[in-house]
């Protein structure tokens, strides 16, 4: 069953479109990443879905509740941590009072506040800052605060708008940790918004990429990934006549592009699994001697860099 | 509707005003103009009035004036308040989390106007009292039967009319939250808008006559006034909870 499905959902300001009739379905339990370049609407569909703005057009069901209809009930299920978290706690409020607030405005049992705020604060290293002011706590410190107010109400959807962007890698990783073991412990969903496109690789099931308000790419990570893996480069080095292996690898209909360096070629092979060894046996029964066949490290990054600046994938 | 959440709203906005100095002792600061000028022009009358029919002829005179300006007072840091409300959270970008929030339009709005409205009523009940003990007190020690400044009718004024002027100031400026992105200028136009409700709580000054004042037509003119302050509230609560727009409240920052 889908968490969130996003239908036809446009916002304009104005003459700017800046989410442009898109359509999504995120499974319960999915980890979605979504990237997209600076102004592609990202933070657009994030506050959309968290119903702090009123769609142009189209609608967003979160977890069975419509984000026009019903904007209490989905507030009620999601956690939110907003574009620059860090700026977003009340900083003449201790560290511990900016999460009793949020507790009791969502409702958090009030046996349960004080013990809830303990784990969290304990968990992101701040139980022992707890009383110092927010805004006397370093730029990653407010961040990680705000995300203990997102999660604090263990909500059903979370969406998290650049989670790690103010945190150093320790911490960074601390977030990324903890937002897989939610995922597992609550089978929560959640939607983040990130340029961090490793990140994104690494804890999200299903990605979705957009560029000026539309989604262009769409599916899940392995898909994503075989996409990318359809289409490889190699390096090859080898002992001998560069230019006779480069010759040989360009008589070959399924290599794309070589290019020649010193003491080896780069090729961009089709479908790799099939054609490499043809390539290989190719080469060395032209007394190419190969020393080295290796795969370059192809990631998300490149296919979004395709997507975004080719406009397909 | 839960007010409990509106309470929790009131309460935090006002933990976390008071945590601040400068409008804590602000807002003391504005308010004790009040109690100061009428205990000083009390005072004055009292050591120079020559006799006592003289002096209570005065002071009747002085009812229909001092109500008013010490529900005006009250007004001032109401509306500084209410401004820094709404623009002031979206200002320190604490605004979206709280608009994240379950809180329905109305539950955030009572709070927010609670959350000015409280501190208000106290400042305004303080600068009574201290008005009442310290005229009370000087009529003592002059030798003179005590009288109540303001008096009964003063009185009456300033708990009703003063709480509905302060609810009405209150949501006037929420209204005006959803129009303005900085605090200054939500400060600008609470400024502007305390001119205008000047006007309804100078009313009683009008049944003053050369002589003396006829009790009939100070309650006749408090009347007035309530209902003027009352039909205010209303509209402007209303204009500010239909016009209230999360959308706009977003988007303007």
């Amino acid at each position: 069953m889908d968490e969130v499905s996003i239908s036809g959902l446009t916002k304009n300001f104005g003459d700017l479109v800046a989410v442009d009739h898109m359509e999504l379905s995120i499974p319960a339990g999915t980890i979605f990443g979504l990237l997209g370049p600076n102004g592609a609407g990202k933070s657009t569909t994030t506050r959309l879905l968290s119903t702090l703005l009123h769609p142009t057009d189209g609608t967003a069901v979160v977890s069975g509740f419509d984000i026009i209809e019903n904007p209490v009930q989905v507030r009620e299920i999601t956690g939110v941590l907003p574009e620059e978290s860090n700026h977003t706690i009340y900083p003449s409020l201790t560290a511990y009072e900016n999460l009793e607030y949020f507790a009791r405005l969502y409702e958090v049992p009030k046996d349960e506040i004080h013990e809830r705020i303990e784990e969290l604060l304990t968990f992101m290293e701040l139980w022992e800052r707890k009383d110092d002011r927010a805004g006397e706590l370093s730029t990653g410190n407010r961040q990680r605060l705000a995300l203990c107010r997102a999660i604090l109400h263990r909500p059903k959807v979370l969406l998290l708008d650049e989670p790690t962007s103010a945190l150093d890698p320790i911490a960074a990783k601390r977030v990324r940790e903890l937002i897989l073991s939610l995922s597992q412990r609550y089978k929560q969903t959640f939607f983040i918004n990130s340029h961090n496109l490793p990140e994104v690789q690494r804890i999200c099931d299903r990605i979705a990429i957009i560029d000026k308000g539309k989604v262009v790419l769409h599916g899940s990570t392995r898909e994503l990934r075989s996409k990318l893996l359809a289409k490889q480069e190699f390096r090859i080095r080898v002992v001998g006549d560069i230019g006779k292996a480069s010759s040989v690898a360009k008589s070959m209909n399924f290599v794309e592009e070589v290019e020649e360096e010193v003491d080896s070629i780069s090729v961009v092979i089709e479908n790799p699994l099939e054609n490499n060894s043809t390539l290989m046996q190719a080469l060395l029964s032209n007394g190419i001697k190969i020393v080295e066949f290796a795969e370059e490290e192809t990631t998300l990054e490149d296919l979004y860099l395709e997507v975004v600046k080719g406009g397909t994938a | 509707m839960a007010l409990d959440k509106s309470l929790i709203v009131a309460r935090t906005d006002l933990k976390m005003a008071l945590k601040v100095g400068y409008v804590k002792y602000g807002l003391i600061g504005i308010t004790a103009i009040g109690p100061i000028m009428v205990l000083a022009t009390v005072g004055i009358i009292i050591f120079t009035a020559p006799n006592a029919t003289e002096l209570y002829v005065i002071m009747q005179m002085l009812g229909p004036t001092i109500s008013p300006m010490l529900g005006l007072i009250a007004i001032i840091p109401a509306s500084l308040i209410a401004a820094n409300a709404l623009v002031g959270e979206r200002e320190q970008n604490t605004l979206e989390p709280l608009l994240c929030t379950p809180l329905t339009d109305r539950e955030l709005l009572i709070g927010k106007v609670l959350s000015s409205f409280i501190p208000s009523i106290a400042l305004l009940l303080g600068s009574v009292l201290v008005s009442e003990i310290g005229t009370i007190s000087m009529f003592l020690i002059a030798g003179y039967a005590p009288m109540l400044v303001p008096d009964i009718s003063g009185l009456f004024l300033i708990l009703t009319a003063g709480p509905l002027m302060i609810l009405a100031m209150n949501s006037i400026m929420i209204l005006i939250s959803g129009r303005v992105r900085r605090v200054y200028e939500a400060y600008q136009m609470s400024g502007a808008t305390v001119m205008v409700f000047i006007l309804p709580m100078i009313l009683p000054m009008i049944t003053l006559e050369s002589g003396g004042i006829d009790p009939a037509a100070v309650w006749f003119s408090n009347i007035i006034t309530i209902l003027i302050a009352a039909a205010l509230f209303v509209v402007t609560w209303g204009l500010a909870y239909s016009r209230f727009n999360r959308d706009r409240m977003v988007s303007l920052v």
